[in-house]
């Protein structure tokens, strides 16, 4: 079997460098490549392309570099389809703007990505990284579970603990069969909470297995992207991974856009 | 008032091969649950709402061959066990339900291979749970599976399975895998012996019973040949220390036995529900929905009712599921008993009597805290010492501490209401004199004790948890209160009658316990100066010292809402509000119906229903209850929806630690007292229906002291209900 690829591409900025603390962290866990990919309008000498996206930091010293020419969304997404990465892993944008949501480019590999996809805040800058809390926001329904296999199976490799996060929607319950939501009646909390979480958890279990990891579960209710923003401050989470369902125009995925603007730590998207 | 119509027929096949199983499921949909395909998530809630039970032993309707999400359970009422520092819970044996088959190497799987049908059918009419399942595997073969599972309500220590196996395109080799999983012999930490035994045969195509030593264990291995169907049956017999001297020896002679007498064993099972469904079932015509709800009621109820054994009681969800962890709540005296003391009056005494045998732990309870006679435990197992949580952690991650088990005191005037209404009801004397009086006179005497007498001349109650239990610590709840006062005016009307018409013993009585001549007189005394904080001007109770003051929170502005108002407005806020859990000033107006003018019954509702957030299952039949008894029936009928959907439409997990047993008992009670508008007066049984217009007719029958009656609404008029026999 040939090695899993966790593909970072960097677009020469010194904000895109943010990806790579992160990326390497995630290679580790995975016992993945780390390749990096660089798209121009011409394909520059190795010596000038390294120095020009590193920076002058030795971070890239040891790494492969994939240039390819042409538009930058286009030749990631290409690439990706040909490396079948396990990751991307890039920066949300290379402005330097706080609460921006999305570059361009990242948007659209976003968009069209065939592999999960990490976010980096380009604030984090050089900052080392590790892997021990993963805040994973669920709507209780068994879409959402199945598409969270591959981020609880990092998070197990990791030896991470899961925060499993429900925000009540308080007007609607999911009407799919499985779904597990607040509640409607507690009679006795000293029973029924702890029931609730166990079979939260039990229900997200027998689709998508947690193997060793240890797992808590939390409620709250509110403006889902605020409540899970603040749980992730509280907790201090270091990654929050997100089931994104692959609409985008509005009023779709507002609680991703919510988060993707004002998270502070790293974002993995999955599709559901 | 017309005799009640028969129950809708039941079809059976006109005959069946030696090899099939040995009946068929009822057909009418009135009488059974379907649950078609499979949805692995929703398999608690499944395995919670197919529960099959006996009083004695209950079983979740897990999938014999298990699934990622499969939590079968079995349960022996009465037996708990706890690991050290935490309370005990209802102990589960092994898993005898559990049968894989295997097909060339191939084991049969829900999530592999093509479902071509599959099909669980809860039969309440019979007490069985079927299934139906066709597999065909990756190379094609199809195999025609039927189960059939049930709890003998005929010998409660019998659990029956039986399954047949027929592969309809192919022949081959077919290994089924019986063996028990789990514990077959346990010692709790109470010292209780538990013994489980198991007896199996495998029947071939022509009736016979294949001999085969492999079987003991529960594994077999099949030659089988194309259309031909095979059967295993899978007998299990369940014996505790408390039953018998050697439980282990008692379990397999008995299983041994019942294996021969297979055929029997099931029809004598089916005839025993079908005798118990001839006194306790309640015919609605015109609304099949509310039909199948009642049923769904009451086979739950009577699944988890055992009136051989006077030491256990009902759990809050019976034996369908591990939830609140087997503990007995006043769910069992003020929302199960009234069913069981109009339909089985054997099972309502069972439940009585559970509790005065855990009297001396009620006694022990209210000693602890310094007051005389007995403070029931909030939440009671097998002794009847409190086993409340202490604390719990809350889902926003903090540790909360329960203050239930503490101040939830009005259990002990519950447990005395429960037992002066079986009484009345069923006018047993016996029980009233051997057990019942001392119950009522050791809570009255908590009461007296309890309420402190204060300058301003009355007598208060001061920090306790009423039945809304978003408010906690307050003074004076009207609940709490209000049946403290009437258990004190019970007891010493009961004292009264027993030393004037039983006086010998009353004598032996009053010397056993200790109680002065005067001592009654100071129970009447107290009922009489305690506060209940009914405002005359307003015609209101208020809920408790200080309630009309908190802030007014418009519930309509959540609705609809998915979620307890507790979740969405916080602890402190919500016990700041006027937002309520569940009925409170209202349950006291419907357990003392009798005692409030019609104006004051109708301002408290009016008050008290839109103040309401029914964060407690107990919550809407209450409600569906007493908006029924004044009249209001479609808001009555809006509520018995909501409470029969609390198991029937969960698809939120609810019910997947066991059925809302309480709420159940609630749901017959709105529909009996409330829709049917049956009253129990001193003159005899009354009725002011109001059913729902869908409704086209209401039947049931019902025993009050020893007699049989017969109530078909809304033909007749009148107070008398007629009378019969045995049904």
């Amino acid at each position: 079997m040939s090695e899993p690829v966790i593909l970072v591409p960097l677009d020469g900025t010194e904000q895109a460098l943010a990806a790579l603390p992160v990326a390497k962290v995630l290679a580790e866990i995975d016992r993945a490549a780390l390749h990096i990919l660089y798209v121009g309008e011409r394909e520059p000498p190795g010596a000038e392309l390294r120095d020009r996206l590193a920076h002058g930091t030795p971070v890239l010293d040891g790494l492969t570099i994939y240039p390819r020419v042409g538009t930058p969304a286009a030749q990631i997404l290409q690439v990706a389809r040909e490396m079948n990465p396990r990751l991307i892993v890039m920066c949300k944008h290379s402005g330097a703007e706080r609460g921006k949501m999305l570059g361009r480019t990242a948007m659209k590999v976003l968009h069209d990505a065939p592999c999960p996809m990490v976010l980096v805040p380009p604030e984090r800058g050089a900052m080392p990284w590790r892997l021990q809390h993963v805040l994973v926001p669920h709507d209780g329904t068994p879409t959402t579970s199945a598409a969270l296999q591959g981020a609880t199976q990092l998070a197990d490799r990791a030896r991470a603990e899961l925060l499993v996060a429900h925000v009540t929607d308080i007007r609607a319950a999911p009407t799919e069969p499985g779904s597990l939501t607040t509640p409607s009646y507690v009679d006795q909390p000293q029973h029924e909470w702890p029931a609730w979480s166990s079979e939260f958890v039990e229900r997200l279990a027998c689709i998508c297995p947690l193997g060793h990891l240890h797992v808590r579960v939390f409620l709250a209710h509110g403006d889902p992207a605020a409540e899970i923003l603040r749980l992730s401050e509280k907790q201090s989470t270091d990654l929050i991974v997100l089931a994104w369902r692959g609409r985008w125009e509005v009023p779709r995925a507002g609680i991703l856009k919510d988060i993707m603007r004002e998270a502070r730590c790293p974002i993995l998207v999955v599709r559901a | 008032m017309t005799k009640a119509a028969s129950p809708p027929a039941v079809e059976y096949q006109a005959a069946l091969d030696a090899v099939d199983l040995p009946t068929t499921p009822t057909v009418d949909s009135d009488w059974i649950m379907v649950e078609e395909g499979f949805t692995l998530a929703r398999e608690h809630e499944l395995e919670s709402l197919f529960a099959i039970g006996n009083g004695y032993a209950g079983s979740r309707g897990s999938l014999a061959e298990g699934s990622a999400l499969s939590a079968p359970a079995t349960s022996v009422a009465g037996v708990y066990d706890s690991a050290p520092g935490s309370v005990p819970g209802l102990v589960m044996v092994a898993d005898w339900t559990r049968l894989s088959a295997t097909i060339d190497g191939n084991r049969l799987r829900l999530d592999q291979g093509h479902n071509l049908e599959h099909r669980r059918i809860l039969d309440m009419r019979q007490g069985i749970l079927w299934r139906e399942w066709r597999h065909q595997d990756g190379a094609g073969r199809i195999t025609r599976l039927r189960e059939l599972r049930l709890a003998s309500v005929m010998d409660r220590h019998l659990l029956v399975q039986c399954v047949t196996i027929t592969p309809e395109n192919y022949s081959g080799r077919v290994s089924i895998d019986a063996a028990l999983t789990g514990p077959v012999a346990l010692v709790t930490s109470g010292g209780t012996n538990v013994a489980m035994a198991v007896a199996h045969r495998v029947v071939d195509p022509g009736g016979h019973s294949i001999d085969s030593t492999e079987l003991v264990d529960g594994r077999q291995s099949l030659e089988v040949r194309l259309g031909e169907t095979y059967r295993l049956d899978r007998i299990v017999a369940l014996h505790t220390s408390g039953d018998t001297g050697e439980p282990g020896a008692m379990a397999r002679t008995h299983a041994e036995r019942a294996i021969e007498h297979m055929t029997d064993v099931i029809s004598e099972h089916r005839d025993a529900w079908l005798a118990r469904w001839g006194a306790s079932d309640l015919r609605i015509d015109g609304d099949p929905a509310a039909q199948r709800a009642l049923r769904f009621a009451i086979y739950h109820l009577l699944s988890a009712a055992n009136p051989q054994d006077d030491r256990v009681s009902i759990g809050a969800r019976g034996l369908s599921g591990t939830g609140y962890k087997g503990h007995v709540f006043w769910d069992t005296d003020i929302f199960m008993l009234p069913f069981f003391m109009l339909t089985y009056p054997e099972a309502a005494r069972a439940l009585v009597m559970y509790r005065y045998h855990t009297l001396a732990a009620a006694r022990a309870k209210a000693a602890r805290l310094e007051y005389r006679g007995a403070l029931y435990a909030w939440e009671s197992a097998d002794s009847g010492e409190d086993v409340t949580p202490p604390f719990v952690i809350a889902p926003d991650g903090e540790i909360a501490r329960i203050l239930t088990g503490e101040q939830e005191q009005h259990i002990s005037a519950d447990v005395a209401f429960g037992v002066w209404s079986y009484w009345r009801s069923t006018g047993d004397d016996r029980f009233l004199i051997d057990a019942g009086a001392e119950i009522l006179i050791e809570t009255a005497r908590f009461w007296a004790s309890r309420a402190e007498h204060e300058e301003d001349g009355r007598y208060h109650i001061r920090g306790v948890i009423g039945p809304d239990e978003y408010h906690e610590t307050v003074d004076d709840n009207a609940y709490t209160n209000g049946m403290a006062q009437w258990n004190l005016e019970v007891a010493q009307e009961i004292a009264d009658l027993i030393a004037e018409r039983w006086p010998g013993q009353w004598q032996a009585l009053s010397r056993r316990l200790g109680i002065e001549a005067e001592e009654p007189r100071g129970w009447q005394r107290v009922a009489r100066d305690l506060y209940t904080g009914f405002d005359e001007q307003a015609g209101l109770f208020e809920q408790f010292h200080g309630y009309f003051a908190l802030e007014d929170i418009d519930l309509a502005s959540f609705a609809p809402r998915t979620a307890p108002m507790d979740v969405l407005l916080g602890r402190e806020r919500i016990a700041r509000s006027k937002v309520i859990k569940q009925p409170d000033v209202l349950m006291l107006v419907y357990l003392l119906w009798d005692r409030m003018p019609a104006e004051v019954r109708k301002a408290n509702f009016e008050y008290y229903e839109p103040r309401c957030g029914h964060g407690s299952s107990l919550s809407p039949a209450i409600h569906a209850l007493v908006a029924a008894r004044l009249g209001d029936t479609a808001l009555a009928e809006r509520y018995f929806r909501q409470a029969a959907d609390i198991d029937l439409a969960d698809n939120m997990g609810n019910s997947a630690g066991g059925i809302h047993a309480g709420a159940l008992g609630g749901l017959w009670q709105a529909a009996v007292f409330g829709f049917a508008g049956l009253r129990l007066t001193e003159d005899g049984p009354e009725h002011h229906p109001n059913l729902p217009a869908s409704w086209r007719s209401l039947s049931m029958r019902f025993q009050w002291r020893g007699r049989w009656h017969e109530l078909t609404l809304p033909e007749g008029e009148g107070r008398n209900c007629r009378t019969g026999n045995d049904p």
